[in-house]
């Protein structure tokens, strides 16, 4: 074997894990400012942010993308430099983080549209050293009022400062400290149970502070944890979820005397819900990572590939004359159930719309403060409810319709003031449920209103019909740089929302504007969407990608697979064939059956069944596997067999999704 | 056969690292996502050869390392630590840990393929004080 890797095929999984670390530097990035704003320190957000970051440098550094290897270094020696200073990342070092955390994502879907990635703006490198230099001095600012600290008696080990904090705000909260311990063993692991498990666990009854590995030289298993968790859960829950007896368990810190009852002294104290945890313990509520949701619904397609499998062999038997009724009805019976299966996970996938809208109080803010203008921002989101997958494809939108409403269409101070409005504008995000399986979302500010004469100028035609001035505003070539319409109200990427809205999303989009008062988007939205798992690849320098539920297999082309040379069949004929396990298997390339230029470096075919013979498809490479929404080709110009519809892949360019199968009936082999 | 520990918080990195030792051959890998998981297989199993990343959850590469050393049966086992921080404070420190060899991501595939060849060759011993 040649010692020749190319990392290159890596290329899809570092798009799909740096996704996954950017949302949670994100998110930590969002808890530390509201962090600042409750005067609480969070060290394990720091951690997070810290190794969320580090690890994009290191992936970024293998696949060689170098501009995001350098923002995520200097972002990195911030978050070090603050934590090292001891005080929390302040309110500019935290904006800073977030434009540099965008910078990389930037940076990210560049790789993922093989664009030339953009190199780093040196202004927003010497950004993040300035907020670097100033969290670095220990005195720029007093630190932040957090819990005292306290010590955990009887742990062996040190804790950090920070380890103290959270023990100590556990405590405050009325949580028990416990050491925990476990030894793990082959055949618990064969069980599942390990120290990765009865850690997450753990994690699930309260906070594991620490978790120390100690020797145990001479007993069954060589090594033992120590987990110190604060937890209000009672010490058996707490046993179990370690596997292991109450009388393993010792008590490091008795809580606190709880506060003298209000309404009954003589109610068990287990009746009142005494923290957060017990609230959610009494609503029965389980805080789920959208991964584990995600690995939920790859198993389900798993099950629905094997479903085909079994629905083909059943159709097989069929043909040879055997009586499979009662085989068929158990085949019916679980479709339903899986049916009924993908609806649960869809619904589990649900979240709430207050959520989702929350990252936007922070742009306004960060808006507002970088257009020099005072913006409230209102959100009304009620108990509405929206799966996750339209709810990260929605956002983009909303954060488009936003920023347009605070940096054109809100007044400056002094003109509103001048116009008897209030100072501040107001951007309002309402959202109700409206039936029908839809959603509706309206973003309204009390802005200037769109000037209609204006942008009947600019574009030439009459936009008196709230439609055609909708139309005009969303056609791609509609720039902000213009200054008449920068002035009527509106910027760039209009174009975006409406392909989100109405093109993603399957919704539609409305506006409605009075001049002097302000503007309203409307948008309505499907509360789920069908997501469909798909194969990405390259053919003729297009990518295109296929249903993985079609694809029987992918293999790799080598010399020699060959049973018949394709010389053999004359340059016509795009057939050739491959031996697949004792199989003759007629191979295509995709590439002469679409008539695309290239695709004469097929490295890899596709394996389709068509009418139970299987076919396989020559393409240049494989490049990943993803979720998209698929959307139906409605232009009668790529109306062709064999194409199933036109997805986005996350660049903003449809990408075709095909229906191989179709291919080969089209050109019988 | 030889076996391998690759441990590192990122799945893709386990990968890649598993997809550049390849050419080695019939090698059996296992994986570890934190320096928790990383003991635990150690005290389960015995491998040829770990390779470690110092930046993790909870116990990171040095303390993992440390801890290994203290125990008289992994004393030998070969520490390969492929690491985001390439500076010398960080090679020294684990290093002095007892870690055996030392690798900055990012690397190219046939660097680390050959670090893991020498360390996983007996030859390695030459030049070392007989135990």
């Amino acid at each position: 074997m040649s010692d020749d890797v190319d990392l290159g095929e890596f290329v899809a999984g570092f798009i799909a894990e740096s996704d996954e670390l950017i949302a949670t530097a994100n998110a930590a990035l969002l808890d530390l400012e509201a962090a600042n704003l409750a005067g609480a320190p969070r060290p394990r957000a720091v951690r997070d942010l810290f190794r969320a970051l580090h690890t994009i440098k290191g992936l970024a550094g293998m696949i060689g993308v170098e501009p995001i290897v350098e923002l995520a270094h200097a972002l990195e020696g911030l978050v070090r430099t603050a934590d090292r200073a001891g005080s929390a990342l302040a309110r500019d070092a935290v904006d800073v983080s977030l434009r540099g955390v965008s910078a990389i994502a930037e940076r990210v879907r560049a790789v993922a549209a093989q664009r030339a990635v953009p190199p780093v703006p040196a202004e927003l490198l010497d950004a993040i050293a300035v907020a670097a230099g100033e969290v670095g001095r220990p005195a720029a600012r007093a630190p932040a009022p957090g819990p005292t600290a306290v010590d955990a008696p009887g742990w062996d080990a040190g804790l950090t400062p920070g380890d103290r904090q959270q023990l100590a705000a556990g405590w405050g909260a009325g949580h028990r400290a416990w050491r925990v311990s476990f030894a793990p063993s082959e055949a618990s692991a064969a069980r599942g149970i390990t120290i990765a498990s009865v850690r997450a666990r753990l994690g699930e009854l309260g906070e594991v502070i620490k978790v120390l590995p100690r020797a145990t030289p001479g007993q069954a298993s060589s090594v033992a944890f120590d987990l110190l968790v604060a937890s209000a859960a009672p010490a058996e829950a707490l046993a179990r979820a370690a596997a292991t007896t109450v009388d393993q368990l010792v008590e490091l810190i008795a809580p606190p005397a709880p506060p003298a009852p209000e309404l009954d002294a003589s109610e068990p104290a287990e009746a009142a819900p005494r923290d957060d945890g017990g609230a959610m313990l009494g609503r029965a509520l389980v805080r789920v990572e959208l991964a584990r949701l995600d690995e939920l619904q790859d198993q389900l397609s798993l099950l629905i590939v094997s479903r085909f499998r079994l629905e083909r062999e059943i159709a097989a038997l069929a043909e040879r004359a055997v009586d499979v009724r009662a085989l068929r009805e158990i085949a019916n019976l679980q479709g339903r159930q899986l049916r009924d299966l993908r609806r649960a996970i869809l619904r589990a996938r649900m979240v709430r719309v207050a959520e989702v809208l929350e990252p936007l109080a922070l742009l306004v803010r960060s808006l507002g403060r970088s257009a020099q203008k005072e913006v409230r921002l209102v959100l009304d989101a009620r108990d509405a409810e929206l799966d996750k997958a339209v709810a990260d494809r929605l956002l983009p939108a909303l954060v488009h319709l936003v920023r347009n409403a605070v940096d054109h269409a809100i007044e400056p101070a002094e003109e509103r003031v001048a116009r008897g409005k209030p100072r501040a504008g107001t951007v309002t995000v309402t959202c109700a449920d409206v039936g029908g399986n839809r959603l509706e979302l309206i973003v309204r500010d009390d802005g200037r209103g769109i000037d209609r004469r204006a942008i009947a100028a600019r574009s030439r035609r009459a936009v008196d019909a709230d439609a055609d001035l909708l139309d005009v505003l969303t056609s791609p070539g509609f720039s902000t740089r213009d200054v008449a319409t920068r002035t009527s109200g509106r910027g760039l990427g209009m174009d975006i929302v409406r392909r989100i809205a109405t093109g993603d999303l399957g919704g539609e989009l409305a506006i409605s504007t009075t001049p002097g008062a302000g503007t309203a988007f409307t948008l309505r939205v499907p509360l789920t969407i069908a997501l469909v798992e798909v194969f990405s690849f390259v053919c003729g320098r297009q990518t295109f990608v296929v249903p993985v539920s079609s694809v029987e297999e992918i293999f790799e082309l080598r010399a020699g697979q060959d049973v018949q040379p394709p010389a053999a069949a004359g340059a016509s004929s795009p057939v050739r064939l491959a031996e697949r396990r004792g199989q003759a298997i007629p191979l295509r390339s995709l590439g002469c059956v679409l008539a695309l230029d290239g695709g004469a470096d097929a490295r890899k075919a596709i394996v389709v069944r068509r009418q139970g013979a299987p076919v396989g498809f020559t393409v240049d490479r494989m490049l990943g596997r993803h979720e998209v929404v698929v959307r139906p080709v409605d232009d009668p110009l790529v109306k062709l067999r064999g194409i199933a519809g036109s997805t986005d892949l996350g660049d903003g360019r449809p990408t075709l999704v095909l229906d191989l199968g179709a291919l080969v009936a089209e050109r019988p082999v | 056969m030889n076996r391998l520990l690759i441990v590192d918080d990122s799945k893709l990195m386990r990968d890649m690292i598993a997809a550049c030792l390849r050419p080695l051959g019939a090698v059996a890998f296992e994986f570890a996502g934190t320096g928790l998981e990383a003991i635990e297989r150690l005290a389960l199993a015995a491998f040829d050869l770990m390779v470690l990343d110092l930046n993790m959850p909870d116990v990171g590469g040095v303390e993992v390392v440390e801890f290994v050393r203290a125990q008289d049966r992994l004393r030998e086992l070969p520490i390969l630590i492929v690491t985001t921080r390439g500076d010398d404070d960080s090679r020294a420190q684990v290093l002095g840990a007892g870690a055996s060899g030392f690798l900055a991501k990012p690397f190219a595939p046939a660097e680390i393929l050959g670090e893991v060849r020498r360390l996983l060759t007996p030859a390695r011993a030459i030049g070392r004080a007989p135990a």
